[in-house]
């Protein structure tokens, strides 16, 4: 077998579990997967199935119960823990509340590995702390007490500490997961840059799949009965994301990669019209559990033209008339067309 | 100085000044209170002959009065500060839980049963009065197994129950339940036993002999010592043990070196004083507000300072200088204590964070 010299992790038939009294609780059948450096990787699988297990096992905080971790080829299991923090930093999804501490003091916590017993910041360590608060543009922060960020910001000052940490390996897990739409760009954003001009390897759970799709390098895809990794589309490709959630409520949409939830049909439609106009109708008119036909015969629906600024509804009773979206869903809302 | 250099390559340039001139302030408030506890008391003595007594060798009442009365209660009182301040925070920080302090969770408790054992337990020869050498530490080890099981049970307590009032209230219980263990041990005990311990309860400053005073500064000394060596874990169990792992550290081993130095503090204080409430709580919260830091590197030198001053000044308050009467320094040190804990009380139901 070709070795990878881009290869910086390694699970080697991996067993992740709890240990309680004496019994081993172990979740999920042994994974294979690997990580290369300065690739992005989201872990992405129901809630409950392991990921923040597997997570904290990658970072030690959890010992393995079977199989392997190797680090650069060298196991897990032959870290102590300060060489295990130089080699990979952990971001959980719990929030830090501490008052009177300053961004500048909670990335300084990032050198904790780095430092003698005492935790003296020596000039190496301060510009190391600068330049990673300069990289997740906190400079303007770097005075403030962590209690007053917001937590987008907060967020940031989190990911500037492991920048600090100076390892190869960042492990967040659903590091976008309390954040406004806005606040979680920017963090995809920030991830995306890290792994690109710094070389990191980043591996984060989300549930946000749209964003992990498009975002990152790899996928490892947790499902029941194994791991699968690839490049997104190579797995959504494969119809692997049809088994994500054992539900026959919820759809994967391979054209889109979208969920949607399986409805029972009220009915075919047609749509006359193009633009960003006849897409949202599209939209709407699937939530109110009707599928576009392709052929046109009536009921159909007319986008409004430049000469007609109304939706038009054409049914056997004649031309209905609306100025909305929502009025044109009211009164389909209800009603059965054509053959199902 | 350490602390010094570390907070001159923080963000503000001015800060290293700051902490200098606080960390000067307290230094001086330590030594001006310590000669206002040898100079005032209940008998009035003029400063001159103070000093006479400190400095030459002859045997006077006034001599007696300040060599073997004040001044040992001075350094008694300066001790106890630092010990029951510091282990307050070191709990403060371990539990994630601004309202820890040796007495509120039952660790004094924890202590004081250790006492009881040994003196209600073991033979009507032992009494405060009696032990002397080994006898002492005998004491004081009971007081730390003591004050350790308790805070040993605290942090299982904690594992399991997140709620920082919850674990309050079990702390209120576990110390309401030593206490009946207590009374009944009391009650099966003869009169010699049971009044070396009723005076044993009243605690005081002022009591303890040469020995005593010795045993509590070696113990006392080795606490600082293991606090000034636990700064960088503590700085890292702010971050809560998950994060305190992730960035390299052992827990296990952290929590096992901070749990030593928090018993052997606060057991020795309540073995040789009796329990003495609400400093341990209160000045890690002062020493926060004044720095304005989470650092231990600076709240460790920052509360063995404060923890002194506010002893220091309990005691002097407590001596009612100029008048015959002594109040008990455990109410001085209530009324100091209790608007700091208020406080904090009800600043933390707007954060809800730790502290």
């Amino acid at each position: 077998m070709k070795k990878n010299l881009k290869e910086i992790l390694s699970l080697d038939s991996l067993k992740i579990g709890y240990v309680s009294g004496k019994n081993e609780n172990i979740l999920l059948p042994p994974l294979n997967a690997s990580a290369d450096r300065g690739e992005l990787i989201a872990v992405i699988g129901r809630n409950g199935i392991g990921k923040s297990t597997l997570l904290r096992t990658l970072t030690g905080l959890q010992r393995l119960l079977g199989g392997e971790i190797f680090y650069s080829g060298k196991s897990i299991r032959e870290f102590s823990r300060m060489e295990l923090a130089q080699k990979v930093g952990y971001i959980s999804t719990e929030i830090i509340k501490v008052n009177n501490m300053s961004v500048y003091d909670l990335v300084a916590m990032g050198r904790f590995p780095h430092t003698n017993w005492t935790g003296k910041i020596e000039i190496i360590d301060h510009e190391v702390i600068l330049d990673a608060i300069e990289k997740t543009s906190m400079s303007s922060f770097s005075g403030k007490f962590i209690s007053e960020l917001s937590d987008g910001e907060r967020q940031k000052a989190m990911i500037a500490r492991i920048l600090a940490q100076d390892t190869g390996i960042m492990v967040m897990d659903e590091p976008t997961a309390f954040l406004d739409v806005a606040g979680k760009y920017e963090i995809f954003h920030l991830m995306h840059t890290l792994s690109r001009n710094n070389n990191k390897t980043i591996i984060f759970s989300t549930h946000d799949l749209q964003m992990a799709i498009s975002q990152s390098d790899k996928i490892w895809l947790i499902l029941d009965n194994k791991l699968i990794e690839g490049a997104p589309e190579d797995i959504m490709l494969s119809g692997a994301f049809d088994h994500l959630f054992n539900s026959s409520t919820v759809k994967f949409n391979s054209e889109d990669g979208t969920f949607s939830s399986t409805k029972d049909t009220s009915g075919n439609i047609f749509i006359e019209g193009e633009g960003s106009k006849r897409y949202w109708t599209e939209k709407a008119i699937n939530r109110a559990g009707f599928k576009v036909s392709k052929e046109k015969r009536i009921p159909y629906i007319i986008i409004p033209s430049e000469s007609d600024y109304s939706w038009q509804l054409v049914t056997e009773t004649g031309i209905h008339r609306f100025i909305t979206v929502y009025e044109l869903i009211a009164s389909l809302r209800g009603t059965i067309f054509g053959p199902i | 100085m350490k602390t010094v250099k570390q907070n001159e390559l923080s963000v503000d340039p001015d800060s290293g000044r700051k902490v200098r001139l606080i960390f000067s302030g307290l230094l001086l408030l330590v030594v001006i209170f310590l000669i206002l506890d040898i100079f005032l008391g209940s008998v009035s003595i003029k400063p001159v002959d103070v000093i006479r007594a400190i400095f030459t060798n002859s045997h006077g009442d006034f001599e007696t009065i300040i060599l073997k009365f004040r001044l040992p209660k001075a350094i008694t009182a300066l001790t106890v500060g630092v010990a029951l301040s510091l282990s307050g925070l070191q709990m403060q920080t371990v539990f994630r839980n601004p309202m820890a302090g040796p007495d509120v969770l039952g660790i004094s408790s924890g202590a004081s049963l250790g006492v009881a054992f040994v003196i209600l337990g073991f033979s009507s020869n032992i009494t405060p009065e009696s032990l002397n050498g080994l006898g002492n530490w005998i004491l004081v080890t009971a007081s730390w197994v003591g004050a350790g099981a308790v805070m040993l049970l605290i942090m299982i307590i904690s594992s399991r129950v997140k709620d920082i009032m919850t674990i309050l209230i079990l702390g209120i219980m576990l110390s309401a339940g030593i206490s009946a263990v207590v009374t009944i041990m009391q009650y099966f005990s003869n009169e010699t036993m049971l009044k070396a311990y009723v005076i044993w309860t009243m605690g005081s400053l002022g009591n303890l002999t040469v020995s005593q005073l010795n045993v509590l500064l070696i113990s006392v000394s080795a606490g600082i010592i293991l606090s000034l060596f636990s700064s960088k874990m503590l700085n890292a169990l702010l971050l809560g043990e998950n994060y305190a792992g992730s960035i390299g550290l052992n827990v296990k081993f952290a929590r096992a070196v901070i749990f030593a130095s928090t018993s052997i503090m606060a057991g020795s204080v309540t073995a040789f004083c009796g329990p003495i409430g609400f400093i341990g709580i209160a000045v890690p919260h002062i020493v926060r507000i004044l720095f304005k830091t989470s650092d231990h590197k600076v709240l460790i030198p920052g509360t063995i300072l404060m923890g002194g001053v506010v002893m220091l000044f309990s005691d002097i308050v407590s001596q009612l200088p100029g008048s015959e009467s002594v109040l008990p320094v455990n109410a001085v040190t209530s009324l100091i204590g209790i608007p700091v804990v208020i406080w904090v009380i009800l600043r933390n139901r707007k954060y809800t964070g730790s502290f």
